[in-house]
């Protein structure tokens, strides 16, 4: 390294670094920072995928995503509660916890995902009676606009859960101003996201996995800020693009990956141009408009501006026809699926995803993984197996 | 005198043990199962019977445990090895209100009563994390018998973390590590550490309340008392006779029985017997 | 002391009244694939609209049914097999898999052979690998699909919000309008008020049937005998042959009961048992508690299809409303597992019940992921006597004989003794 190099870089890199350890940070120790700082303030865990942050935000309070515990703790008490065949995150979550590391919190959402995320909403209840706890039952009917009517109902009772904890009744205008706070964060990731699939060797997709990751454990105001940092330091950055596969990574919208595992897979000789780490975060298109009635915008953008993910079963169209086009809009050379063991949606759609990509001659790995490892020389050898297919042909 | 037998049939090892009326072990057997469960049986029993100088005939009562036990032909009952262990850790360490059993191929936790009751159990018996097997495979890899990887292990500066619990896969682990120029003595405290959470989480199950007895041929392994010792905050108990705990609470039951049968002509009524002080052996807690 | 093997002989005359019933069901199935019969709607068993279908001559087809009955005749593996080769995954619930792998085995089985979908009606009532399950469907069938979103029961309260009833009903009116296209008439209202009515008698007297339970001996375990009368309970509700049926268990029963008739010699325990059954080892099963004495006086699983021994009544006078309710909160599947924890509490207490036996199945996470947090709540704060034990539903690779009777064992003893001590 060099004098020629502009001080921009090393400040991202260092935003980076510090990104990273707050996304392994099991104790929330920015959010409890910003809370001291913010007293009377409280803060609402969700637990992952699509949760209606804005309405919390709009509440008055901070919404953060309680997606497990990665690979920071050991889990000794939650394993008595959860079966063997059940995956990591819901262990790990309640881990959390039983630990009494969210004791901080005032209360965890939790909505629609799969069966054991559902049953860990009442095991939630019935163990820590002092939170407020909440499930949402999203629509499945995406073809009948009974579903959006339904949706914009129910957001409105978790907004009066959530008034009776903050005791602040949000106004459309609160909700509005929440809702452009977070299409703009939004907007910067995609934009992100967007320079990821054009020009993958400036940033890699671990830093952007941390960035986005730290952005669920921080005030969004904050966040915004650190986005705008980033998008403003990318163009300054070496161009040096590496002799590797692309491709488009999915499965892993939930239970999150070790970052060691993502960087694996990019030193593996893959550009990973996209993926749908914290799908629910992303959840958007595109901005959610700014309307009379908010409540109908966000639970309407549900459905008609949203990503086709795992969790919603959206028989207009099917996953696979989605995947196979974004694989295509983006160049890629091939699909990696990488669930989470145990993870019953990821592993069903995996079915169908397997036929259409081979129908459409599209090459695919499938990589199972747990939240919980430090050790990747397994996956590793499969993911240089699998560049070494491509690459050789 | 009435004596009372019990023989616990294990996959690998079946042990014998006959207890006199004051609840004594005036005999005991330890031979390996091998292919003929129901010779095994009889065979261990009979060198009990030897050990104790008593004829085979004499004992009232025989109680058949462990996954064989359908095959101690000359038994007078079946019972369960989980409750035989509660009874067993009982005589032994009276005031146990907890068992953590590490087997060859097997792993249990049991919450015990003041009776030596089974209150609520445990049972891993899927997979091979947390049993002998694994400690076995481990310390194959590392080019030490099963009897040296304990001391080492206590010596471990820095524990590595295991990223698997699985006993075939925990080779490569090892492998891996050894090639990183880790020290067999961190390996070995890894080991003995993964296992021990392992094992602590499925008896959580059931709750942990002291006083804790650590029985099973695992028991005799040094590092994994302590390992135990440091997962749990609380000390366990262990003793010589821990391979024996099934086949002593078998040998209790059938004593029960015996004397019982005596007391109350043609009922079944089991009534618990107070151990008397002096019957308690040499706690050595290693 | 387990009573030896004595082999209990457990069919009595309702369960080949039973068989006979749903031979005829399978009949009508097989006349569906070969074009000379009803056209056939794909359901799930939880709360279902099943009135709507038989109100327009249409025939339900239930795979879970068909899944089960392939493990019964032990036929499931092979197909299991199958839907592996294709890329679903060992952790799958298996009777999806057996259901994939019979469909693309020509949807022939040994009792039926299964007709296409003419409409796939997924009725998501809590399960969400129904919602994954239709989906495959429908990707290999190409029939249309309508996904009845049935909100969760996730509120504190008794009942659903007015708001959910309406999201349910009104979902339902959109079925009509699509049933009505398809069958090329209008719905006949007054014939679905009448199909109401049966299904409402027909509940009542399961009600009453499982209420029989209560009696000390019961007069029939509720656990296996119950999943083996369940069955015209979703093919036949809302017809006169499954009343016809009912009325007969139902007499047969009261029989048993008046005479002090227990399904075994003596009954020595009264358990409560919560899970599915492992289809595949079904007799093995049941002889791992008959041999102590051990009867099943409730079963939740014998509620997936609707619980109405709480009070539930179908409707003719508010039929769409009150489907709505059943789909909504009468049913198992639906409802949180907290309202789980209360209903089994309920049959430990009204049921007069000495334990509970939990058969947690590796397939169906609904039911049991978490397990072991109501074991905890069940052992720890009531005081029941809880046993765990795992294997699975549809899979045999998952049953451990040896294993498993070794815990039943080992509980049992452990009752019995605690009997013993206390008198």
């Amino acid at each position: 390294m060099g004098t020629t190099l502009a001080p921009d870089i090393t400040q991202l890199d260092f935003l980076f670094a510090s990104c990273r350890e707050t996304a392994q940070d099991p104790e929330f120790t920015v959010a409890k920072r910003w809370l001291a700082e913010h007293p009377g303030r409280k803060a609402i865990g969700c637990f992952p995928i699509y949760c209606p942050v804005e309405l919390i935000h709009a509440s008055g309070m901070l919404p953060l995503g309680i997606i497990g515990a990665g690979n920071q703790i050991e889990i000794t008490y939650a394993d008595s509660r959860f079966q063997s065949f059940v995956c990591s995150i819901v262990k790990s979550t309640l881990e959390l916890g039983l630990t009494n590391r969210l004791k901080f919190l005032d209360g965890m959402i939790f909505h629609s995902i799969c069966d054991p995320a559902r049953n860990l909403s009442s095991v939630f209840e019935r163990n820590f009676p002092d939170l407020f706890v909440e499930y949402i039952h999203f629509p499945q009917n995406f073809a009948s606009p009974l579903a959006r009517q339904y949706l914009a109902t129910e957001y409105r009772r978790i907004l009066d859960g959530l008034e009776r904890r903050s005791g602040h009744r949000p106004t459309a205008e609160d909700l509005n101003q929440s809702i452009d706070l977070y299409n703009r964060i939004r907007a910067r990731l995609r934009e992100i996201y967007r320079i990821r699939a054009e020009t993958p060797h400036q940033i890699s997709a671990a830093e952007s996995f941390v960035l986005a990751r730290a952005g669920t454990l921080m005030a969004p105001e904050d966040f915004l800020k650190m986005l705008e940092q980033v998008l403003a330091g990318l163009p300054g950055r070496p161009t040096r693009p590496k002799d590797r596969i692309r491709v488009v990574l999915e499965g892993s919208f939930c239970e999150l990956p070790p970052v060691g595992l993502i960087e694996t897979l990019e030193e593996a000789g893959c550009y990973i141009l996209d993926d749908d780490f914290l799908r629910g975060w992303r959840w958007f298109t595109e901005d959610v408009p700014l309307e009379e009635n908010p409540l109908a915008a966000l639970a309407e953008s549900y459905s008609e501006r949203a990503y086709y993910s795992g969790t919603k079963h959206d028989s207009r169209e099917t996953k696979a026809a989605h995947l196979i086009h974004s694989v295509k809009e983006k160049k890629a050379d091939a699909v990696v699926f990488q669930a989470a063991k145990f993870c019953e949606p990821a592993l069903f759609d995996y079915a169908l995803y397997r036929k259409a990509l081979e129908d459409a001659k599209i090459p695919h790995l499938l990589l199972e993984f747990e939240e919980k490892t430090w050790s990747f020389d397994r996956a590793r050898s499969e993911a240089e197996t699998f560049v070494e297919s491509l690459l050789f042909d | 005198m009435t004596y009372g037998g019990g023989v616990d049939v294990g996959s690998t090892q079946t042990k014998a043990v006959i207890l006199s009326e004051d609840r004594q072990i005036v005999g005991r057997a330890l031979i390996n199962t091998g292919a003929n469960v129901s010779l095994a049986a009889e065979r261990a029993f009979r060198e009990a019977a030897a050990s104790a100088a008593i004829a085979p005939e004499r004992i009232a009562y025989v109680v058949g445990t462990g996954y064989g036990r359908y095959k101690v032909n000359f038994g007078n009952a079946q019972i369960t090895e989980i409750s035989c262990h509660a009874r067993g850790a009982n005589l032994l360490f009276p005031r146990t209100r907890t068992v953590i059993d590490m087997g060859g191929q097997d792993a249990k936790g049991i919450r015990v009563g003041e009776q030596g009751d089974v209150k609520d159990f445990v049972m891993n018996d899927k997979c091979a994390a947390g049993t002998g097997r694994f400690l076995s495979n481990a310390a194959e890899t590392v080019g030490l018998s099963l009897d040296e990887i304990g001391p080492i292990s206590l010596e471990a500066k820095k524990p590595v973390r295991l990223s698997t619990v699985c006993a075939v896969f925990v080779e490569s682990d090892i492998m891996s590590y050894l090639a990183e120029g880790k020290t067999v003595q961190d390996i070995l405290g890894g080991v003995h550490s993964a296992i021990a959470a392992r094992t602590v989480a499925l008896v959580r199950r059931v709750g942990i309340e002291p006083e804790v007895a650590f029985t099973g041929g695992v028991s005799r392994n040094i590092g994994m008392v302590k390992a135990l010792e440091e997962k749990l905050g609380l000390p366990v108990n262990v003793c010589d006779d821990s391979h024996f705990i099934g086949a002593i609470g078998a040998a209790i039951f059938a004593l029960e029985r015996a004397l019982g049968a005596d007391a109350s002509a043609g009922s079944e009524k089991i009534s618990p017997v107070a151990a008397p002080a002096s019957s308690r052996p040499r706690a050595s807690a290693g | 002391m387990a009573q030896g093997t004595a082999k209990t002989d457990y069919q009595g005359r309702i369960h080949n009244l039973q068989k006979d019933m749903i031979g005829r069901y399978y009949a009508r199935l097989t006349a569906a694939a070969e074009n000379k019969g009803e056209k056939a709607i794909y359901m799930l068993i939880s709360g279902n609209p099943v009135e709507l279908i038989e109100a327009f001559d249409m025939i339900p087809v239930y795979p879970e049914v068909n899944a089960l009955q392939l493990a019964v005749k032990k036929q499931s593996l092979p197909l299991i097999l199958a839907a592996e080769e294709m890329g679903y995954s060992t952790d799958n619930c298996a009777y999806v898999k057996a259901d994939i792998g019979m469909y693309f085995a020509g949807r022939k089985t040994p009792f039926a052979t299964i007709p296409e979908p003419d409409l796939i009606l997924c009725n998501y009532v809590g399960c969400n690998v129904y919602l994954q399950w239709f989906e495959h469907l429908k990707e290999y069938s190409k029939a249309p699909i309508y996904n009845l979103d049935v909100p969760f029961f996730r509120t504190r309260s008794d009942d659903p919000s007015a708001e959910d009833v309406r999201y349910v009903v009104r979902q339902l009116e959109e079925l009509i309008e699509i049933l009505e296209r398809m069958s090329g008439k209008k719905l006949d209202y007054q014939r679905l008020q009448r199909i109401v009515e049966l299904s409402g008698e027909t509940g009542a007297l399961w009600s009453d049937i499982k209420r029989l339970a209560r009696e000390r001996p019961t007069p029939f375990d509720a656990y296996f005998d119950s999943v083996m009368m369940m069955a015209p309970l979703y093919c036949l509700r809302g017809t006169e042959d499954g009343l016809w049926f009912f009325r007969e268990a139902y007499k047969e029963m009261k029989q048993r009961a008046d005479n002090r008739e227990g399904p075994l010699s003596e009954e020595k325990f009264r358990v409560v048992m919560e899970g599915p059954p492992p289809w595949p080892y079904l007799r093995q099963f049941r002889d791992m508690f008959s041999r102590w004495g051990a009867v099943a006086v409730a079963s939740t699983y014998s509620t997936v299809g609707g619980i109405w021994e709480f009070g539930f009544r179908h409707d003719p006078q508010r039929p769409l409303e009150s489907i709505a309710r059943h789909m909504l909160q009468w049913n198992l599947t639906n409802r949180n597992f907290l309202q789980r924890y209360r209903q089994i509490k309920e049959y430990v207490d009204g049921w007069g019940a000495d334990a509970l036996v939990i058969h947690s199945v590796k397939s169906c996470r609904l039911f049991s992921a978490g397990q072991g947090d109501m074991r905890e709540y069940f052992t720890k704060q009531l005081n029941v006597p809880t046993l765990l034990i795992e294997s699975d539903l549809e899979d045999p690779r998952y049953f451990s004989e040896a294993q498993l009777r070794n815990r039943v064992d080992a509980f049992f003893e452990a009752l019995e003794h605690q009997r013993l001590v206390k008198n």
